[in-house]
């Protein structure tokens, strides 16, 4: 499991690689622990190349999510695939983040 | 219309009766009095007419007395004057001159008793209006000694009264008047008769004076002689032709032959006859030594013409007096009983449901004064009395109504749907609640979660609404309990926990509940104090052995023990209330557990023991055994058949991993490979790997603390229709399935970190059972083929 971050201006974009199953979710907690220093502003999480979630790795998602919430920012989730988006669905998880495609 | 016609009747009906009385009493009275007084009227009417009957008589004789008296003074003169006939004349004369009412006078001779005068000797004088005429009477044509006055006293050799008869002379001056002679003899000094002296009466003077005496307007005398001839009758023309016996003659009439023959006889007395078509009173007396009688005849209706009036006059006044009494009574009745009247319409009035009919107070002292006041405040109590009767129903009928709501929705929670669960093969369930009254304290419940079968049944202490009122309670916990708990006792202890606290009214619940493992059979159950059920199987029927816990709602903190068996193949479990145990007949017998037991083992024996066999039987048995008598209590049996699932496994595979997360990829490349053999998708491969990684780092994370070592067991299994992972440990107990679902409807905000994994286990597998089975945590999650 791999995260490519970028900063600009108080954003950030993350690129998530790879399955997000419960050890790359420990595997990766730092990597979100940064992201959440741009949690007042955009967050773009870049899901093209993500081939799995666990509950573990949505945890991630709705801390940052919490996090932005907090601060008045935003996490913006990006092109996610048709069975992680059947994971948001049943998660509620559809209607708690921004999805662009 | 129809109150005045009653109201009438009964006044004029007293009317009546006391008009009639008085008139019964009036008409004897007077009956008596009319009868009295008619005998003193008739008494004074015969004494009065006896009298003018003597005085006629005696005037009469005074009449005849002085003819005699006459006569007889002139006797001796012509006795003395033999020698001198014309002085005959004289004598003649001069009787007539002393007695003017006397007609006539005759000294007649013997022929040739004067020879110097010739055959013919008789000195006649007679009154013609006063004036007296004298003459020589007798000629060859009339021969005056033939004639009757003549020949009697010579006859009779005394003197004596002459019927009447014409004086009729053809030479001399008669008046054809008809007269009555006194005739005596005249006899010379030798004693020999020589002649005749008659002194003539005129008949008509004496019959004015005989009747000259009317004591009534319409009486009359007559007078008859010796042969009953009329000699003074009003009716001239029956003078002298018609005797008194001539008219019956045509018509025989034995009063009137008796009348004359007493008058011919010369008794004295009265006769009461019918005379010419009149009542009549005849008084009669005979008149001197004459022979002749004279008579009184009095019409009745004169003597009792006063008589009468006085009647008519009395029963005038009386039915008058009556009718009056009538009116007035009927006018006086009508008024007082106006009141009557008045409560007659007001009492129908009432009776036709109206009561609000103001009644006004009466202020009279009698009777209907006090039926007028009686009926009023009778009419205010049956308006009181209506209107309380009025609430109570409408009460009634409104709780009668909320009571059959209750019923519903009681009834409503209950299941009602059987077969339940028409998909499976495992399981069969019928249920069935009877209450006593609307609404019950039994109550019963099952549901399958995560492949456990949850049931339960319980008994509220008492009947009714407050009982009721428990079991919904119960009924409602129970649900809320078991969704996240699924050991028997602990539900039952967490029931008791709520029910036994605040508790004021010491309601209690005797209570059972199971909870059946449907993948292996495993029943775990807890006994509250009720019945201990029957399992009915193969190998026989009998009691579950059961532990004897206090009810639910009695003992706060009382723990509650669990049981445990394995349920064979096909057996039924057969829970009931005691209202089948203690149904009761007419004779207040109890059906008792002899029968209930004895009709397991028949149904046992004849293999007949599908749930809904046995509710149906059991409740007919009951029903014949009560008969008549009400349903004593309420009435619940449920009964559960397990059939185990055929195995038929086509495929099985294993993997035991430590509880180390970094073993998760391995374990995702096993699952991988089982649902590529199993012929599932990427997509449902990926979310079952998702499943089975949630619940096997659960185990990771919860069964075992942090820092011990154990190893997690995946077992798979397939047979045609579903594909079972059973993931087991030997962790501390751990059952993901009573964690409380997460809401995904709630904002990020709100939304709790945990909780998702076990949720996503739900949405992706189509069965989840946990089991802790000898210290094992054993997970069962089954995922549908060919979906």
């Amino acid at each position: 499991m791999e995260v490519k971050i970028n900063n600009q201006d108080g954003n950030a974009t993350a690129q998530l690689i790879g399955r997000l199953d419960t050890p790359a979710s420990q595997e990766i907690s730092g990597d979100f622990e940064t992201l959440a220093q741009y949690a007042a502003g955009t967050i773009i999480l870049d899901c093209t190349q993500l081939e799995y979630i666990s509950s573990s790795g949505l945890r991630l998602f709705l801390s940052l999510r919490k996090a932005a919430a907090a601060k008045g920012g935003k996490v913006i989730v990006k092109s996610i695939n048709k069975d992680i988006r059947s994971v948001f669905m049943m998660t509620g998880f559809l209607n708690l983040f921004e999805i662009q495609d | 219309m129809k109150k005045h016609k009653k109201q009438r009747s009964l006044s004029t009906k007293l009317s009546l009766w006391t008009v009639l009385f008085a008139g019964v009493i009036f008409i004897a009275a007077h009956g008596v009095f009319f009868n009295e007084s008619r005998l003193a009227v008739q008494n004074a009417a015969i004494e009065n007419a006896t009298r003018i009957l003597d005085n006629t008589v005696l005037r009469v004789d005074n009449i005849l007395t002085q003819v005699k008296v006459a006569t007889d003074n002139t006797d001796w003169l012509i006795t003395r004057h033999l020698d001198a006939p014309d002085s005959m004349f004289v004598y003649s004369r001069r009787i007539l001159q002393n007695n003017p009412n006397l007609n006539g006078c005759s000294i007649s001779f013997e022929p040739f008793y004067f020879s110097e005068r010739g055959q013919y000797f008789s000195a006649y004088s007679q009154n013609v209006g006063g004036v007296i005429r004298t003459t020589q009477e007798g000629n060859d044509h009339y021969q005056y000694f033939s004639m009757d006055w003549y020949q009697l006293p010579k006859l009779l050799e005394r003197p004596c009264w002459t019927e009447p008869f014409v004086d009729f002379n053809p030479e001399g001056f008669s008046s054809n008047d008809m007269i009555i002679s006194y005739c005596k003899p005249i006899r010379d000094r030798e004693g020999e008769f020589i002649g005749t002296i008659a002194v003539d009466l005129s008949l008509e003077w004496l019959s004015q004076t005989i009747s000259a005496v009317k004591p009534y307007p319409n009486s009359y005398t007559i007078m008859i002689g010796k042969g009953g001839t009329f000699f003074v009758h009003p009716d001239t023309t029956k003078l002298f032709y018609q005797t008194i016996f001539t008219q019956t003659m045509l018509e025989p009439d034995s009063a009137i032959t008796d009348l004359g023959h007493a008058m011919q006889a010369g008794e004295q007395g009265y006769r009461e006859l019918v005379i010419e078509g009149e009542n009549s009173f005849v008084f009669f007396k005979p008149l001197g030594d004459t022979g002749w009688s004279v008579g009184l005849v009095c019409p009745a209706h004169d003597i009792f013409g006063g008589y009468y009036r006085l009647i008519n006059t009395i029963i005038g006044i009386v039915i008058v007096g009556l009718l009056l009494m009538l009116m007035s009574f009927s006018s006086i009745l009508t008024k007082q009983l106006e009141p009557l009247e008045e409560l007659a319409w007001q009492a129908e009035e009432i009776a036709s449901g109206n009561f609000d009919e103001e009644l006004a107070e009466s202020n009279r002292n009698d009777e209907i004064g006090k039926l007028s006041n009686s009926f009023r405040h009778m009419q205010q109590s049956l308006v009181t009395q209506m209107d309380e009767l009025k609430h109570v129903n409408e009460q009634k009928g409104r709780i009668e109504g909320e009571l059959k709501v209750a019923r519903d929705i009681q009834m409503a929670m209950l299941p009602k749907i059987f077969p339940p669960y028409p998909e499976r093969s495992d399981i069969d369930v019928f249920g069935q609640l009877t209450p006593a009254k609307e609404v019950g304290g039994d109550l019963f419940d099952f549901y399958i979660r995560d492949e456990k079968l949850f049931f339960c049944i319980g008994d509220v202490s008492g009947k009714g609404i407050p009982a009721s009122l428990y079991m919904v309670v119960t009924k409602a916990l129970f649900r809320t309990v078991s969704s996240h708990e699924a050991s028997p006792e602990k539900i039952i202890y967490d029931l008791n926990e709520v029910l036994s606290h605040d508790n004021d009214s010491n309601m209690f619940v005797t209570f059972f509940a199971g909870v059946l493992d449907l993948p292996t059979g495993r029943l775990h159950y807890c006994n509250a104090g009720h019945d201990a059920p029957l399992l009915i199987g193969h190998t026989g029927a009998g009691l579950l052995p059961v532990d004897s816990n206090l009810p639910i709602g009695v003992m706060p903190g009382w723990k509650f023990s669990r049981q445990e068996t394995m349920m064979d193949p096909d057996t039924t479990i057969f829970l009931y209330t005691d209202g089948l145990n203690e149904a009761e007949n007419i004779s207040h017998q109890q059906f008792e557990m002899t029968r209930v037991l004895e009709l397991a083992r028949s149904m046992q024996q004849q293999n007949d023991f599908k749930p809904m066999s046995i509710v149906k039987q059991m409740t007919e048995s009951v029903r014949q055994f009560v008969g008549e008598a009400d349903q004593s209590d309420d009435l619940t049996m449920l009964a559960l058949q397990y059939t185990k699932h055929q195995e038929n496994l086509t495929y099985q595979r294993s993997l035991t991993l430590t509880n180390d997360l970094k073993r998760v990829p391995r374990l995702n490349t096993f699952i991988d490979e089982v649902c590529e053999a199993n012929g599932f998708d990427m997509a449902a491969t990926m979310q079952i790997n998702l499943a089975i990684e949630e619940a096997v780092v659960n185990v990771m994370n919860y069964a075992y603390p942090k820092g011990t070592k154990g190893d997690i067991t995946i077992e798979t299994k397939a047979n045609k229709s579903e594909l079972s992972f059973i993931i087991s440990d030997t962790g501390k107990p751990f059952d993901p399935t009573a964690k409380a679902e997460v809401d995904i409807t709630l904002s990020a905000e709100d939304r709790s970190i945990g909780g998702l994994g076990i949720h996503l286990i739900r949405q992706i597998m189509d069965h989840i059972n946990y089991e802790r089975v000898d210290g094992h945590n054993i997970l069962t999650l089954i995922k549908k083929l060919g979906k």
